[in-house]
């Protein structure tokens, strides 16, 4: 029964993990970049939501507060994927690899620190040095569900249910529409994809766009989880997820999925089996052996060496 | 290495000598398609070997599988008696260097620097003895610049040791990547393409440059498209047709069988492009 | 095939250098009306020169109280007297193209270094002097004085008058060459300027003059730079290396005896040589292997915490106390055998993957530093708390905590140590060089140009990659066994994953594969946030924004090492043609 509650928690953690990593896939199999930033377009989705919920509906909990809270984190991730990768990364893009790999460092860095300098500086927001608490939603907090003798917290239902909404539209999204079908073309051949007359460069804003919605969803999605948010939350998040990413292959959506999801159950197990301290040096362990022995993942990538 | 003759030696004295490469039987599979199909081929010392075939024929697949960046699905490549290695780094210890159809030069290093990195496999300075900088650094670092500039004075470049090799006209990198790849010491030189690009007056200097190596003792196998110089040039012509050898020779021979023409005339157009590693 | 050998001149002839504005600016070379032109630039930057001269002699403020007073008029205060010196080399700029010392313009005299210095005194006025003020004082824009406006015009008229100057026909001033005692006695001099500006700079206590001096500093260089000095002075030190090397040397050991026994800039000058001995091994790994390596600091980390578990500290782990010579060593072989461990993968994964590997390991060094407390696991580093309390280092009687007397002038706990790391960070600056000139150097140049064309002509790649690694590992653990000493104690959080990102930014801020830019981003990395305690807190966001623009605008870092600079702008053939040029400047 342990090991069962165990596997739901994975699966929660997971579901959040898979959010996150298909940013990273979905950038990464159109462009080859690693956008080590993700992790902190995740931490502003989080505080995107945070703010619309102050700004809007203080001292409410009733659960249609949500949808909008979703809309202004949304709203926020994007805005800051796209101005990150028109302003720092789009013209990079014929520079040597590290260039892009290091603009990214500085770009987290600097993000991380706008929102802890700044973010108080708002009239009406709170000082964000410390951890924040995250606003109760009627029906998404709260006491947690027992079924079978296996306790479902209520966020973690939500993170879950997210994760397979997001899923059912990326699907939709890549097969049924015509940008979705433009995207696969550049990522298998960008050189071709523009002769055919595809904007490219639409395509990767897109692409950006995208991978920092379902980052925010997960940004929200966490905070109701932990009933708070900080700005350093999106470091080892986004570590996690690449590893989530790069285990189900990275540039494979579907894999960023799987991949999520397995690492959850992994890192739910290992604490279970051993001290939960070791968790983090389990899953970056996990990461170490899957590029190095299996680099194209468990559903396999499109491009696995890239030099 | 001496600059001397560069008259062509009878093709029948190069054949009486010993082998130094052969390939037995290889075959390259790409999932479905085969790429090179049972091909031997016979390389003996001091003798010039020429590979010809239209676009596609798998002559670049063919000569992957001979320096050890493919590993044949099928048969084995013996070099100088002994297994082929199966890295192309061994390859070149084992002697034979190569250079490649689509220039491949160290860009930003000198035309010298390039050709001392050539070196590389036949000097030892480990890192101990380059931060000692002991007699034995010294002699060896001396040695192989002596070496790189001597080999750049072979192929024609030696007042250009200090240009970079990105500034260096097209015939002079070819001409730059044979100096880098004979700094390697190699018994067989592999040259895939070398005159592609040139004009008549290069194809003629390179054509003159292909004998003077093989008078010091290395032999040579040539990829060409250019019919004429194949035929000036080789004591031995393959021709690879879809993967199989069609036709081996001397060059009066295969020039004048008819399935030669035919595979050139008729398959060319059916091909689409050459294979790259 | 031409026999041109060597002549930088005909290869510039092919293609023209200059960008279409300063063709704009000066029609072709020879049109007749370039002396029209000449007459007019040179009229307008003597104005500008004027006028800044001008300027350094009326007030800039009616407050005293900022930039060391500058509220008078006729009596220059100290920012005003950095203005005065620019001004001055502005006007040299200027007579070399027409005038008494234009016989110099034969060889000197590229319109860029005025144009550069022009834009640099207006910045320099604008943000360090006008911006300075303006956010101090309550009263804003209306504390500052007509002197400042003043300045800012000369210093445009300046820039205007480089942007005007028609392009000039020198020889190049790379081919200028003196008597071989006037070369080594500019080569020391300039040593001894750095050494006096350092010593001079960390005296300043003032943050905003501090700046100043900064921006001065930064605006003469600029200027230099630009103007092609740097070029110059890079082929003639070529020829004198060694006498570079021994008065940096000998500069940086009579460093603490300018500090009169003060502690306050020796701590500062101590941890800027532990981050710049790390960051030189680092520069082995990615300047000249080419490899990116985010998990450097474990490396450090590895070396410190051998130190302190073997050392005589109360709280250390293990019963075992060696000498600390040999606690050096095995922390070093530690370090090393760690980085054998993490530089396997390049087996199998390269580039972005690689650097993930590194970022990895990284964190699991600190993870288990941070787990092995008895709890977790066993207690090997008592973790989060670390171990305190390490003894200060004793070689043969001498006491590293305790003050000796030099020749009179008493060298501090710090000045120690500053002078063990001073030789530590020697020896990893003569590893680093000796590596880069030699088989092995031009080994990883290759891989770092074309990885399987190397492999193909007998390099071995994975070995060489492989010792890289270990080779930064084991410069970096033999720092960090000292480290643990001069810091007293070892906590995980010393060695976490900004702390790579920083010695990472020092590399290419500074310029990878080269020695002096990477010690001069280690100095600015560490030394600016100890010596500008008034934006700490905006310390790591500048840091951020910093990497980004680096990357944007010069990505090959402040002192760029030609080859890299070479691969970071892979079509400018202008470029390629002016590094030959050099090259063949320094060879022959």
């Amino acid at each position: 029964m342990d090991l069962l509650q165990q596997l739901v928690n994975g699966l929660t953690l997971g579901s959040l993990y898979a959010l996150i990593a298909v940013g990273y896939t979905v950038v990464y199999g159109i462009v080859q970049l690693i956008n080590f930033a993700h992790g902190e377009v995740f931490m502003i989705g989080a505080f995107g939501g945070l703010t619309t919920y102050l700004a809007l509906f203080q001292g409410t909990t009733a659960w249609w507060t949500l949808p909008i809270m979703l809309v202004g984190a949304v709203a926020a991730s994007v805005l800051t994927a796209v101005v990150m990768e028109r302003v720092a990364y789009r013209p990079l893009r014929s520079a040597p690899r590290l260039a892009p790999l290091i603009t990214a460092i500085g770009i987290s860095v600097f993000l991380q620190e706008l929102v802890r300098l700044f973010y108080g500086k708002i009239p009406g927001l709170p000082d964000a040095k410390s951890r924040l608490p995250f606003p109760r939603i009627d029906g998404v907090t709260g006491p947690a569900f027992s079924i079978g003798g296996l306790d479902f917290q209520r966020p973690a239902l939500f993170t879950m249910g997210s994760l397979a909404v997001c899923a059912a539209f990326l699907w939709w999204f890549i097969n049924r529409t015509k940008q979705g079908r433009a995207m696969q073309a550049v990522s298998q051949d960008p050189d071709t994809a523009r002769l055919m007359g595809i904007d490219v460069d639409r395509i990767i804003v897109t692409a950006f766009a995208l991978g920092a919605a379902l980052a925010a969803i997960a940004g929200v999605a966490q905070g109701l989880q932990n009933n708070n948010i900080d700005f350093r939350m999106g470091f080892m998040a986004g570590l996690k997820a690449f590893t989530a990413a790069v285990l189900g292959g990275i540039g494979n959506v579907a894999g960023a999925v799987v991949g999520g999801l397995t690492l959850g159950v992994v890192e739910a197990l290992a604490s279970q089996l051993g001290p939960t301290a070791w968790k983090d040096v389990w899953a970056f362990g996990l990461l170490i052996l899957v590029l190095v022995f299996r680099p194209q993942g468990i559903m396999g990538a499109r491009v696995v060496d890239r030099a | 290495m001496s600059t001397a003759t560069t008259a062509p030696v009878p093709a029948a004295a190069a054949q009486d000598s010993p082998t130094i490469l052969s390939a037995r039987g290889v075959t390259m599979r790409f999932g479905g398609l085969t790429a090179v199909n049972k091909v031997d081929m016979t390389v003996h010392e001091g003798e010039i070997v020429g590979l010809i075939g239209p676009n596609g024929a798998g002559k670049t697949t063919f000569f992957n599988c001979l320096t050890g960046l493919y590993k044949p699905t099928e048969g084995e490549v013996w070099l100088a008696g002994a297994e082929l290695p199966p890295k192309p780094r061994e390859v070149v210890v084992a002697g034979m260097a190569r250079t490649f159809q689509n220039i491949r030069l160290f860009a930003n290093m000198t035309a010298l620097e390039n050709v001392m990195v050539g070196r590389y496999c036949r000097t030892s300075s480990g890192p101990l003895t380059s931060i000692l900088r002991g007699p034995k650094f010294r002699r060896e670092e001396e040695a192989t610049r002596a070496r790189a500039q001597e080999l750049l004075t072979f192929v024609g470049l030696g007042g250009k040791g200090e240009h970079l090799a990105r500034n260096l006209p097209y015939g002079d990198q070819r001409r730059l990547e044979i100096a880098r790849a004979l700094a390697t010491d190699p018994k067989v030189v592999l040259l895939d393409e070398p005159t592609a690009g040139m004009n008549p007056r290069e194809t003629e200097e390179c054509k003159d440059l292909i004998f003077k190596i093989r008078d010091n003792g290395m032999a040579v196998v040539v990829i060409e498209h250019d019919m004429k110089f194949i035929f000036n040039l080789c004591d031995r012509v393959l021709c690879l047709v879809r993967g199989e050898l069609l036709v081996e020779g001397d060059p009066g021979t295969v020039q004048s069988d008819p399935r030669v023409v035919e595979a050139y005339i008729g398959g060319s157009e059916l091909d689409d492009e050459e294979d790259e590693h | 095939m031409s026999s041109s050998v060597s002549n930088p001149g005909s290869h510039r002839a092919e293609r023209d250098p200059r960008s279409w504005r300063d063709r704009l600016a000066a029609g072709s070379p020879d049109s007749p009306d370039a002396p029209a032109q000449l007459n007019r630039a040179f009229v307008i930057g003597l104005v500008g020169v004027a006028l800044l001269v001008a300027s350094a002699f009326m007030s800039w403020t009616y407050n005293p109280a900022l930039l060391g007073n500058v509220t008078l008029y006729g009596n220059p205060g100290t920012v005003q007297i950095y203005l005065l010196v620019m001004a001055l080399m502005a006007l040299f700029l200027l007579l070399i193209r027409k005038g008494p010392l234009s016989r110099l313009g034969r060889h000197l005299g590229r319109q860029t270094g005025l144009r550069a210095l022009g834009i640099g005194i207006t910045l320099y006025l604008v943000i360090a002097v006008g911006a300075s003020i303006a956010l101090t004082d309550d009263a804003m824009l209306g504390a500052l004085d007509p002197g400042v406006y003043v300045g800012i015009l000369g210093g445009l008229l300046v820039a205007a008058a480089g942007h005007l100057l028609p392009t000039h026909k020198a020889v190049g001033e790379r081919h200028q060459r003196f008597p071989a005692w006037l070369e080594i006695l500019v080569v020391v001099l300039l040593v001894a300027l750095a050494l006096a500006a350092a010593a001079y700079g960390l005296g300043i206590g003032d943050p905003a003059l501090f700046v100043a001096f900064l921006a001065f500093v930064a605006v003469i260089a600029a200027g230099l730079a630009r103007g092609g000095f740097f070029d110059w002075l890079s082929i003639v030190v070529g020829h004198h290396r060694t006498v570079l090397l021994l008065a940096t040397f000998a500069a940086a050991f009579a460093f603490p005896l300018t500090q009169n026994g003060s502690d306050a800039n020796m701590s500062i000058a101590t941890s800027v040589l532990i981050f710049a001995a790390t960051a030189m091994g680092l520069n082995i790994v990615v300047g000249l292997a080419g490899l990116l390596d985010l998990g450097y600091i474990a490396f450090l980390g590895a070396g410190a915490y051998v130190g302190a578990m073997l050392s005589e500290s109360a709280f250390a782990t293990i019963d075992w106390k060696p000498p600390f010579i040999i606690v050096a060593l095995i922390g070093a072989l530690f370090a090393a055998l760690l980085g054998l461990i993490i530089g396997s993968p390049t087996l199998r994964v390269s580039g972005d993957y690689l650097a993930i590997v590194t970022l990895a390991f990284g964190e699991i060094f600190r993870l288990t530093m941070f787990n092995l407390d008895g709890n977790n696991g066993p207690d090997l580093t008592h973790g989060p708390n670390g171990i305190p309390a390490i003894p200060e280092l004793n070689f043969f009687g001498f006491d590293f905590g305790a003050t000796h007397a030099f020749f009179g002038v008493p060298i501090t706990r710090f000045a120690n140590y500053y002078f063990l790391l001073l030789l530590l960070i020697g020896f990893i600056i003569l590893v680093f060089t000796r590596l880069n000139n030699s088989r092995i150097g031009r080994g990883w140049i290759a891989i770092r140009e074309d990885e399987k064309a190397a492999e193909a002509m007998g390099v071995n790649v994975f070995g060489l990659k492989i010792l890289a690694f270990a080779g930064g590992a084991f410069l970096a653990g033999l720092a960090g066994t000292v480290k643990a000493h001069q810091d007293v104690s070892v906590t995980p959080d010393q060695y976490q994953f900004l702390e790579s990102a920083f010695l990472l930014a020092a590399v290419v801020l500074g310029g990878m594969g080269t020695v002096g830019g990477v010690l001069l981003g280690a100095v600015i990395l560490k030394l600016l946030p100890e010596k500008l305690r008034f934006f700490a807190d905006y310390r790591l966001l500048l840091f951020g924004l910093l990497l980004v623009l680096m990357m944007r605008f010069r990505p090959e870092g402040l002192v760029a090492n030609r080859r890299r600079q070479l691969e970071f702008h892979d079509d400018d053939e202008a470029l390629a043609d002016e590094v030959e040029a050099i090259h063949t400047e320094k060879v022959t």
